[in-house]
């Protein structure tokens, strides 16, 4: 179209003249360089249609964020095939407020003015931001409540860690989303358990997922701290999500309110990289709401098997004690008749012994009383036998001696007897010289007078 | 017999005897009367032995054989 021309200003030319002219400068100075930027995203939209996303890229003063560069930005084509990827690596949804580090090529298009093309983002730098951010908060936590958290080693002492868990989990507290599938498995998981156990489970329903729920999750835990119900645990339940759904567990306050918290809590958090912080301060991490609900089975489960144990063991004692018991009064038992038998039996014998003793040796003793006796007869008939034997022996004896000494006897041997006056004289003392001896012989008697005397020895008798 | 006699005294009193008798220590005036004494106590001792066996065994029947 032929443009009317201003007698005015003859120097005058159209926008198009001077933007080509721009955008000849700006060829000519960026023309096919890409430069990697940090920014923040804003008004973003996208086109499904055509996918195209548009947005503008801010940069704020860190202290005050108020905005000191701006210019906007859009992503088309191959781009969007890399901020899908981005998307789906970081768990990061592309989208306003969000810092990220992006390739770009400066454009300008003479319809639409300066434009960044993004070409390229980059994932690493979002997800180490994450990592930034968690390493912040786990310092800040440590640096400002060293009261009840510390760390040793790797591991994070917390008072919630530290807390005592209870013999038998029963009384539970769950924090959750009401609708998510993660909760529903906890609760299928713990009412279908095949041991039979039950629980009395109170629900604290929240939003739980994306930073900006923590206050009303925080409100949940203090509620359930208010309550006045002595929970053996809290449970915080929460199935599987994208990365940026967790960063709620890696809120400060939250983390905080659940490491100072006085009943254990334990966590039941799908997500499959590294450990939220909520379950670095929690009492007990599980990996997921089934895995939470396991843990509580295993856990009464293990009390359940101790008192299993102690009872087979009381049972098993018990009949071992009976037993043995048993046994000692059988033997008892047994000794008891043993020997009351041979007791008995020996009581017999001796009887039966002594009855012996008195049935024989009486008659044993009247038979030696008979023989004394009679051998006293024999012997009494005996020695008076030998009595009159010997007496007539004696006599017989003394018989022959006087025989032998009769005087006649005597006479008859030749010897003679003196007589003086009449008178025998046995000692020749009175016989003198003179005297009248009268010789009785055998057949004779002589009378005589003395001649002489001599005393002799009269050896010649000597027998 | 006397009353309150026990095992034990007649027993003994019967080992007396029979140690009497044994060793003839006993009188022939006495023999008579000592036996007729001992077979006495050997008559009460072997009723009382009896008797005393005869329970035993009832108790110990029970004690083998205890009521279910």
């Amino acid at each position: 179209m032929e443009a009317p021309s201003y007698p005015v200003n003859p120097a005058a030319i159209r926008l198009s003249a001077l933007t080509k002219q721009i955008q000849q400068v700006i060829d000519g100075v960026f023309g096919l360089q890409t430069f990697w930027i940090i920014a923040d995203i804003t008004n973003h939209t996208y086109k499904s249609q055509g996918n195209y996303h548009y947005f503008e890229l801010v940069e704020k003063e860190q202290s005050s964020s108020k905005i000191v560069a701006r210019i906007a930005g859009r992503a088309w084509g191959n781009a969007c095939v890399h901020i899908s990827n981005f998307e789906r690596t970081t768990g990061q949804q592309f989208k306003n407020d969000i810092n990220v580090l992006i390739q770009v090529a400066v454009q300008y298009s003479t319809a639409f003015g300066l434009q960044l093309n993004l070409l390229d983002i980059d994932t690493n730098f979002t997800l180490g931001l994450f990592e930034q951010q968690r390493k912040y908060t786990i310092a800040r936590l440590l640096a400002e409540n060293p009261g009840f958290i510390q760390l040793s080693g790797t591991q994070f002492i917390t008072r919630n860690n530290q807390l005592p868990l209870s013999r038998v989990i029963q009384r539970i507290a769950v924090i959750s989303s009401a609708t998510s599938a993660g909760y529903q498995d906890f609760r299928h998981t713990l009412d279908h358990n095949s041991f039979g156990y039950r629980f009395e489970v109170d629900d604290y329903f929240s939003m739980v997922q994306g930073e900006s729920n923590a206050k009303q999750f925080l409100a949940r835990l203090i509620e359930v701290f208010e309550s006045d119900r002595k929970y053996d645990a809290l449970f915080i339940i929460r199935g599987g999500g994208s990365q940026t759904d967790f960063l709620i567990f890696d809120n400060y306050e939250l983390s905080r309110a659940i490491a100072k918290f006085p009943i254990p809590v334990i966590t039941g958090i799908g997500h499959q990289k590294n450990e939220t912080i909520a379950d670095l301060m929690a009492h007990t991490a599980t990996k997921t709401p089934t895995k939470a609900a396991e843990l509580i089975l295993a856990h009464n489960r293990a009390f359940e098997e101790l008192l299993i144990g102690i009872q087979k063991m009381m049972l098993i004692k018990t009949f071992q004690l009976i037993n043995h018991y048993k046994d000692r009064l059988a033997h008892l038992n047994q000794v008891t008749i043993h020997t009351t038998r041979n007791l008995l039996h020996e009581h017999h014998r001796s009887i039966l012994q002594l009855s012996g003793l008195v049935l024989t040796n009486p008659r044993i003793i009247i038979s030696n009383k008979r023989k004394d006796l009679s051998n006293l007869t024999g012997n009494i008939h005996a020695y008076s036998r030998m009595y009159f034997t010997n007496k007539r022996g004696y006599i017989g004896h003394f018989k022959s001696v006087v025989r032998l000494m009769s005087p006649q006897n005597i006479l008859n041997k030749g010897f003679a007897i003196l007589k003086v006056n009449g008178k025998i004289v046995s000692d020749t003392a009175t016989i003198e010289t003179g005297t009248l001896l009268t010789i009785a012989t055998a057949n004779a008697e002589i009378k005589t007078i003395v001649e002489s005397k001599n005393e002799i020895d009269g050896k010649e008798f000597n027998v | 017999m006397e009353k309150n006699l026990t095992y034990e005294s007649a027993y003994l009193e019967l080992s007396g005897i029979a140690h009497e008798i044994e060793t003839e220590s006993v009188s022939v005036d006495v023999l008579a009367k000592k036996v007729k004494r001992a077979s006495d106590l050997i008559e009460f001792c072997q009723l009382k032995l009896r008797a005393t066996e005869t329970e035993v065994n009832k108790i110990i029947k029970q004690m083998e054989n205890p009521p279910v």
